[in-house]
C-alpha cells in the first residue's frame, strides 16, 4: 500500500477500502479520463492508429495479469485465446450478422472456454509443464481453425469482415475507433481492478504464494485455477474482438506464439501481480516496438549483410529477449514497483523515508 | 523378405536414428535440468550457434588460412579434429558466459521467471545469431562423407547411422560421469537438492557452469549430425522444439531415459509419416511428438524415468 497522503484517516472501512481518498486525486483522475478521451484532437492521426493498437494489447495483458500475475498460472496461450475471440467474433459477423456489442462478448466467451479448457491441466501440473500445455494452445489453435469449414471459420484465406456499426455511426476510421476500443478498455480495466480487491481476487493471490497451502484453507483449487484461466481468456477474446474489427479481417496466422510471449513480456516489464504494471509495460514495449520499426530501416546501412525484413526481424527478437532478461535480472518487481516508489518519495518530500 | 516388411524395418530403423538425433538434443535439456532444474527453452538455438560456430571455423576462410600459416600444409582430418576442438573452446566458453550471466542470477528464483528467462535467451540468441552471421542460407560442410550406407536391402543416411552410433557411446560415458566418478555425482547431488548439497560442501554454481559446458557440447555435436551437408539457417533452431517432446517423455532427470525416448518419438514419427501423412496432408508426421508430450504432462508429469518429487507445504 502507497503511502497516504497527510490527514487522511477514516471511519468506515468502506473509506480505507476506497482507491481514491481525497478529492485531488479525484481531479487528477478525471483530469486523465479527461485527457484519454480527447487525445484525437491533440495528437496526429498516426499515434492514435497507434494507440489503438495499445488499446487491444492492454485488454489482453491485462488479462494475462490475472491469469498469470494473479493466479501464478504460466500462459504462454493469451494469443491463441485472443485469436479464438477474433474468429468467433468475425464468424458471428459475417454469418449473423450480429451487430459489434453482441459479437465481441460472445467473442470473450468463446475465448474464455478455449482457455478454460488449457486450463483444466493446471490443477495437476504446474510450472514447466503447465507453459509446455498452454505452448500446446498455440500450436493446435491454427491447425483448429483449418479444420473448421471454411464458411465458419475461413480456413486457409481468413475472414473479411464490416465494420462496426452503431445507429448511424460507422467505426472506419481512426479516431472514431479510438472511442470505441477506450471506451471498452476503461470497461475493462475498471473491472480488472475491482476483481483483485474481492474474494475472487484475494483467492487468486493465496493461489499464487502457494497452493497447497491454499487447498488446505479450503480453496476449491480446480473451480478457481480454471476460473483465472476463463477470466485471462475473456480479456483475450475481448482484445481479440477488438482486433477483428480493426483489421476487418481476421486470420490463423495472425496469433502466433511470438505475441503471446510479447504479452509475458509486457507483464513482466510492468510488474507481476499489478494491474497498473500491465498497462505500464504494454506501453513501454509498444514504444519499443515502434522505435524499432522506426529505427531499423535506419540501421540496415550499418548490417550490409542483413535485409530489412532480417534487420525487423533480428532487432526485435534482440530487444524483445534482453528486454525480459535484464528486467527479470534487474528489476523483477518492474515498472510498476519504480512508480510506488516515486510516489511515496514525493510524498515523503523533503525527507528521504517517515 | 516381402517388400512391406523391408519398408517397415526400413522405416523404423531410420525413425530410430533419428530418434537418436532427438536424444541427444534432449540429452541437453536433460543435463542442464539436472544440475540448475531449469528447462531450457532456448536449446534450439544453442545447438544452432555451435552448429555456427563449427561453420565459421571449418568453411570460412579465415582459421583454415591461420592453421596454414602456422603449421604448414595438415591433412583434412587433423584440421577437422583441430578445428573441432578449438570450436568446442569456444562453445565452452559461450555455455559459461550464458551461465555466468543469465542464470547465475536465476538460483532460487520462482518457476515462473526462470521459464522466461529461458524464452528470453531463446529471443536474443535467434537476433543475436542471425545479426552476427546474417539471415542468408549457407552450406554446413560435410563432416561425414556423403551418400548413403547400405545393410542388404536398407539405405540410411550416412551422418545419422554413424552419429546414431556414436551417441551411443556418448550416452554411456555420460552415464559413467554421472554415477562412477565423483565429479559426476556431485553433479547428480546437485540435481536432488540444492540446499542440501551446497550444505554438504558441493559448490552449486560450479556445478551448474559445468553442466551447461556439458550441454553445449552435446548440443554442438548433435549440431554436427544433424546439420552435415545441410543448409545451416537459424530456422534449424526447431529441432530444440521436436526434443523437447522427448526429455519429456524420458522424465527430465533421466540419462538412459533419452534414447529410450528418442526412439519412441522417432519411430512414431516415421510411421506416422510413412503411413497416416497420406491420409491427414502430412499433419500427423508433426503433430504426433507433441501431442505424445500432452498425453504424457496429462497422464504421467513426471515422464517415464523421471524422478516423482513429493512437495510439502
Amino acid at each position: 500500500m502507497a503511502l497516504l497522503p497527510c490527514g487522511v484517516h477514516f471511519r468506515t472501512y468502506r473509506g480505507d477500502r476506497a482507491y481514491f481518498h481525497t478529492k485531488y486525486q479525484w481531479a487528477c483522475f478525471i483530469a486523465f479520463l479527461i485527457l484519454l478521451f480527447t487525445f484525437p484532437l491533440w495528437v496526429g492521426i498516426r499515434y492514435v492508429a497507434m494507440f489503438n493498437v495499445t488499446a487491444i494489447y492492454i485488454i489482453a495483458v491485462v488479462g494475462l495479469q490475472i491469469t498469470s500475475g494473479y493466479t501464478g498460472q504460466t500462459n504462454l496461450g493469451q494469443s491463441a485465446f485472443m485469436g479464438m475471440g477474433a474468429f468467433v467474433c468475425a464468424s458471428l459477423s459475417t454469418n449473423l450478422n450480429l451487430p459489434f456489442w453482441l459479437t465481441i462478448p460472445a467473442g470473450g466467451l468463446g475465448a474464455a472456454i478455449f482457455g478454460a479448457l488449457f486450463g483444466i491441466p493446471a490443477l495437476r501440473i504446474k510450472g514447466f509443464y503447465l507453459a509446455l500445455t498452454t505452448i500446446a494452445a498455440q500450436i493446435i489453435f491454427p491447425i483448429l481453425i483449418m479444420a473448421l469449414p471454411e464458411k465458419l471459420a475461413g480456413g486457409a484465406i481468413g475472414l473479411q469482415m464490416n465494420p462496426a456499426r452503431l445507429g448511424p455511426i460507422t467505426f472506419d476510421s481512426d479516431v472514431s475507433m479510438y472511442y470505441m476500443f477506450m471506451i471498452v478498455m476503461v470497461v475493462m480495466v475498471y473491472f480488472a481492478f475491482n476483481l483483485v480487491r474481492t474474494r475472487v481476487g484475494r483467492v487468486f493471490v493465496a493461489i499464487r504464494d502457494n497452493d497447497i497451502a491454499a487447498e488446505i484453507m479450503g480453496v476449491n483449487l480446480f473451480y478457481y485455477k480454471t476460473l483465472a484461466f476463463f477470466i485471462g481468456a475473456f480479456y483475450a477474446g475481448v482484445a481479440g474482438g477488438l482486433w477483428a474489427y480493426h483489421l476487418r479481417y481476421v486470420g490463423a496466422d495472425q496469433f502466433t506464439i511470438y505475441m503471446s510471449i510479447w504479452f509475458v513480456g509486457m507483464i513482466i516489464v510492468g510488474g507481476l501481480g499489478s494491474i497498473l504494471g500491465a498497462i505500464f509495460g504494454t506501453i513501454f514495449l509498444r514504444i519499443l516496438q515502434e522505435l524499432i520499426m522506426y529505427v531499423g530501416p535506419l540501421l540496415v546501412n550499418f548490417f550490409p549483410n542483413m535485409g530489412d525484413a532480417q534487420m525487423w526481424y533480428a532487432s526485435m527478437n534482440i530487444v524483445l529477449g534482453g528486454v525480459i532478461i535484464l528486467f527479470l535480472i534487474y528489476e523483477p518487481h518492474g515498472l510498476a514497483h519504480r512508480w510506488n516508489i516515486v510516489k511515496t518519495n514525493y510524498r515523503v518530500w523533503p525527507f528521504p523515508y517517515l | 523378405m516381402p517388400d512391406f516388411l523391408i519398408d517397415l524395418i526400413q522405416y523404423t530403423v531410420a525413425g530410430a536414428l533419428k530418434g537418436m538425433l532427438y536424444a541427444q538434443v534432449a540429452l541437453g535439456f536433460i543435463v542442464i535440468f539436472r544440475a540448475g532444474r531449469i528447462l531450457n527453452f532456448g536449446q534450439g538455438e544453442v545447438v544452432v550457434i555451435g552448429g555456427f560456430i563449427i561453420y565459421s571455423f571449418i568453411s570460412l576462410p579465415f582459421f583454415p588460412a591461420l592453421v596454414k600459416s602456422v603449421f604448414g600444409n595438415v591433412p583434412w582430418w587433423l584440421f577437422l579434429i583441430f578445428a573441432l576442438l578449438v570450436s568446442a573452446v569456444i562453445i565452452s566458453i559461450f555455455g559459461l558466459l550464458i551461465e555466468r550471466f543469465i542464470f547465475r542470477p536465476m538460483i532460487g528464483q520462482p518457476i515462473f521467471t526462470i521459464v522466461m528467462v529461458t524464452i528470453g535467451l531463446m529471443l536474443l540468441l535467434q537476433g543475436l545469431t542471425i545479426a552476427i552471421w546474417g539471415g542468408g542460407d549457407r552450406p554446413f560442410p560435410f563432416l561425414f562423407h556423403e551418400g548413403a550406407v547400405r545393410i542388404g536391402p536398407f539405405i540410411f543416411t550416412r551422418s545419422l547411422f554413424w552419429g546414431g552410433i556414436m551417441s551411443l557411446g556418448i550416452f554411456g560415458a555420460l552415464s559413467l560421469l554421472f554415477e562412477k566418478t565423483r565429479w559426476g555425482l556431485k553433479l547428480t547431488a546437485v540435481a536432488e537438492d540444492h540446499a542440501v548439497s551446497q550444505s554438504m560442501g558441493i559448490s552449486v554454481k560450479r556445478s551448474i557452469a559445468i553442466a551447461w559446458i556439458i550441454s553445449c557440447l552435446l548440443s554442438s555435436w548433435a549440431a554436427v549430425v544433424f546439420l552435415n551437408g545441410m543448409t545451416l539457417t537459424f530456422a534449424a533452431g526447431t529441432i530444440g522444439l521436436t526434443a523437447l517432446p522427448v526429455a519429456l517423455l524420458a522424465g527430465l532427470e533421466s540419462i538412459w531415459g533419452a534414447p529410450v525416448a528418442g526412439i519412441i518419438v522417432g519411430v512414431g514419427e516415421a510411421l506416422a509419416a510413412a503411413y497416416l501423412d497420406g491420409y491427414t496432408e502430412g499433419a500427423m508426421s508433426e503433430a504426433f511428438p507433441y501431442l505424445l508430450m500432452l498425453v504424457i504432462l496429462l497422464v504421467r508429469p513426471q515422464g517415464l524415468f523421471g524422478w516423482k518429487i513429493i512437495e510439502r507445504v
